[in-house]
C-alpha cells in the first residue's frame, strides 16, 4: 500500500504505464500536489453529477 | 526603385503595395530580409533559416509580377512557426523527436498563404511542441527578446514575434493554444491575432490540444493582421473592419479578482487605451465575469489531458526524448482522470455561457494581454502582494480563457515600461473579428510610440 505522496504518485505513474525516474517524480510531484488542489477546487464548485446520488 | 532596407520594418500592407507597384523587387526583398536574420542570429528567432527554395519563390513571384499578376501576397515574405507543416521543407515542432522530419505535404494555413503568393520564409522557433510559453527551447536554443536579448519573447509562438519585431520577415504565422500568439505579440510589442475557433483550418498542424488549439498571424500593424487573417480564413473580416462603424460601441473593461494581480504600468495602459476609446466616441464601462475564476483550472485540466493525448506513445516509450519542462506536463497529462477532464468540461461550459451573457450588454471586453512585462529568461515566479505566482501561470491567465471559449482576441501593443512593450487585448463574440480589429486599429492610432528593438538595428 502506497503510504506517502511519493508513492502515491509512483504507483500512478506506473498504473498509466509511465516510467519515471527519481528525478522525474522530484519535478513532477509539486506539479501533481497543485493539480489535484485545483481538481478539488473545481468540484467544490460544480454540482456532483445527478448518477452519483441515486440509489 | 526604391532603397529597400526602410521596408524591412514596414508595415506588410506596404510591403505588398511596394512589390506590386514594382518599386522593389521580391529578390531584393529578400536578400534585405537576409541581412537582418543574419545581424539578428542571436535573438535565436528560427529554426530552419529561408533558403535556396524560398530564393526560387522570390524569383517566380519577381516573374509573376512583371507579367501583371496580382495577389494579396505576391512575393511577400511569411516565417513560418515550425509546428505547421511545410513540404519539402524541415518541420521539427520544436522538438528532437521530429528533428528530421520532412513532410510530404504543407499545412493547410500554408496552403492558403502559397495560394496568395506568399514566400514561405523559413521556419520560426517555438517552445518544444509549441507546449510551454517561453520559447526557452532546449534543442533548437533559447529565444531572445529584441527589446532586451536577456528576457523572454514569450511563447510558444516566440520565434514568429522576434521575426516580425526585429525586421526578419513582413508577417507571421503563430499557433495558440493558451496564449501562444498573444503573449509573444504583448511581450515583443507586434499585433497577434487568435480569431475565433475553427476561423483558420489546422490541418497539417502538429495538435497540442484538439479543442484549444487556433492559428492566426503575428504582424506589424492591425491592418497587417486583417490582411493575414483574409488569405488565412478564406474570409472577408479584415476587409470589413475598416467599415465597421466604432462611435457608440460598447467596451467593458475587465475587472474583479483574474486581473487583480496586475503590474502597475500595465492597468495604466490599459486604462490609457480604454481613456482613448472613450475620446473617440466608444461608451466604455467597468464588467466583472466572476466564472473567469475558473479559467486557469479548467485549462490547466483540459490542456493536460489533451496534450497527454497527442503524445501517449513517446511519453511513455521515449520520455528522455523530451526537454524537462515538456516531459513533467506530459507526464501529469497522463495522471489526468477521465472523471477530472469531464469536470473541467463542465466548467467549461459554465464559463462560455458566463462570457456569452456578457456580450449581451457590450460588444468587445478589454483586459491586458499578459499582467506582466517581458520576464528575465529563467525567471520561474512573479511576486504579488498576495503571494507568489509561476511565471507560466501568470503569462497564460488573461488569454487562456479565450481558447476555452474560442472567441476571437486581439492583442495591440500600447507603450511600454522600462523599455519593454505592453499589450492589450480586444476580446470580441464568436465570428466579430471584424469588430475586434477595428477596435483594435483605434487603441493602434493612439499608442504611445514603442522603442525600437535593441538588436537586428543598422
Amino acid at each position: 500500500m502506497p503510504v506517502t505522496e511519493r508513492e502515491r504518485l509512483a504507483a500512478a505513474g506506473r498504473a498509466a504505464g509511465l516510467r519515471l525516474s527519481d528525478a522525474d517524480a522530484a519535478a513532477l510531484l509539486p506539479a501533481w500536489k497543485r493539480y489535484l488542489a485545483l481538481v478539488e477546487q473545481l468540484r467544490a464548485s460544480v454540482p456532483p453529477e445527478e448518477g452519483n446520488d441515486a440509489g | 526603385m526604391m532603397p529597400v532596407e526602410p521596408l524591412t520594418s514596414a508595415p506588410l500592407v506596404q510591403i505588398a503595395r511596394s512589390l506590386r507597384r514594382r518599386h522593389v523587387s521580391p529578390v531584393e526583398l529578400m536578400e534585405a530580409f537576409t541581412r537582418r536574420i543574419e545581424a539578428a542570429a542571436g535573438l535565436g528567432a528560427y529554426i530552419t533559416l529561408p533558403d535556396e527554395r524560398a530564393r526560387r519563390e522570390a524569383k517566380r513571384a519577381e516573374r509573376r509580377l512583371a507579367q501583371g499578376e496580382a495577389g494579396a501576397l505576391l512575393g511577400v515574405p511569411i516565417a513560418v512557426k515550425d509546428l505547421f507543416q511545410t513540404r519539402a521543407l524541415r518541420t521539427t515542432a520544436g522538438s528532437r523527436i521530429l528533428r528530421d522530419w520532412v513532410p510530404t505535404r504543407d499545412a493547410d494555413a500554408v496552403t492558403r498563404l502559397r495560394a496568395a503568393g506568399a514566400i514561405i520564409f523559413g521556419k520560426t522557433n517555438l517552445h518544444e511542441f509549441a507546449y510551454g510559453v517561453t520559447t526557452a527551447n532546449p534543442w533548437w536554443g533559447v529565444a531572445r527578446n529584441p527589446h532586451d536579448p536577456s528576457r523572454s519573447p514569450g511563447g510558444s509562438s516566440g520565434g514568429s514575434a522576434i521575426a516580425v519585431v526585429a525586421g526578419l520577415c513582413a508577417g507571421a504565422l503563430g499557433s495558440d493554444t493558451g496564449g501562444s500568439i498573444r503573449i509573444p505579440a504583448s511581450l515583443c510589442g507586434c499585433v497577434g491575432l487568435k480569431p475565433t475557433v475553427g476561423a483558420i483550418p489546422l490541418g497539417g498542424t502538429f495538435p497540442l490540444g484538439w479543442s484549444l488549439d487556433h492559428a492566426g498571424p503575428l504582424t506589424r500593424t492591425v491592418d497587417d493582421a486583417g490582411v493575414l487573417l483574409d488569405v488565412l480564413s478564406g474570409g472577408d473580416a479584415g476587409h470589413r473592419s475598416r467599415r465597421v462603424r466604432t462611435r457608440g460601441l460598447r467596451v467593458g473593461v475587465l475587472r474583479g479578482p483574474i486581473v487583480r494581480n496586475v503590474q502597475p504600468a500595465v492597468s495604466r495602459q490599459v486604462d490609457a487605451a480604454a481613456a482613448a476609446l472613450r475620446r473617440r466616441g466608444l461608451r466604455v464601462r467597468e464588467v466583472q465575469i466572476p466564472e473567469m475564476e475558473w479559467t486557469v483550472a479548467t485549462q490547466l485540466v483540459t490542456l493536460r489531458a489533451e496534450a497527454s493525448a497527442v503524445h501517449a506513445r513517446w511519453i511513455r516509450s521515449r520520455p528522455r526524448a523530451y526537454g524537462p519542462d515538456v516531459r513533467t506536463r506530459l507526464q501529469l497529462g497522463a495522471l489526468v482522470s477521465g472523471a477530472d477532464y469531464v469536470l473541467a468540461q463542465r466548467m467549461r461550459a459554465r464559463i462560455r455561457v458566463a462570457m456569452g451573457r456578457v456580450f449581451d450588454a457590450i460588444d468587445v471586453v478589454l483586459l491586458p494581454t499578459t499582467p506582466i512585462t517581458a520576464p528575465v529568461v529563467g525567471e520561474r515566479r512573479v511576486g504579488w502582494r498576495s503571494g507568489e505566482e509561476p511565471v507560466d501561470g501568470a503569462l497564460v491567465r488573461l488569454t487562456a480563457p479565450f481558447n476555452l471559449t474560442g472567441l476571437p482576441a486581439l492583442s495591440v501593443p500600447f507603450g511600454a515600461a522600462a523599455g519593454l512593450p505592453i499589450g492589450v487585448q480586444v476580446v470580441g463574440p464568436l465570428h466579430q473579428e471584424a469588430r475586434v480589429l477595428a477596435v483594435g486599429r483605434l487603441i493602434e492610432q493612439d499608442a504611445p510610440r514603442l522603442p525600437s528593438p535593441k538588436v537586428g538595428r543598422e
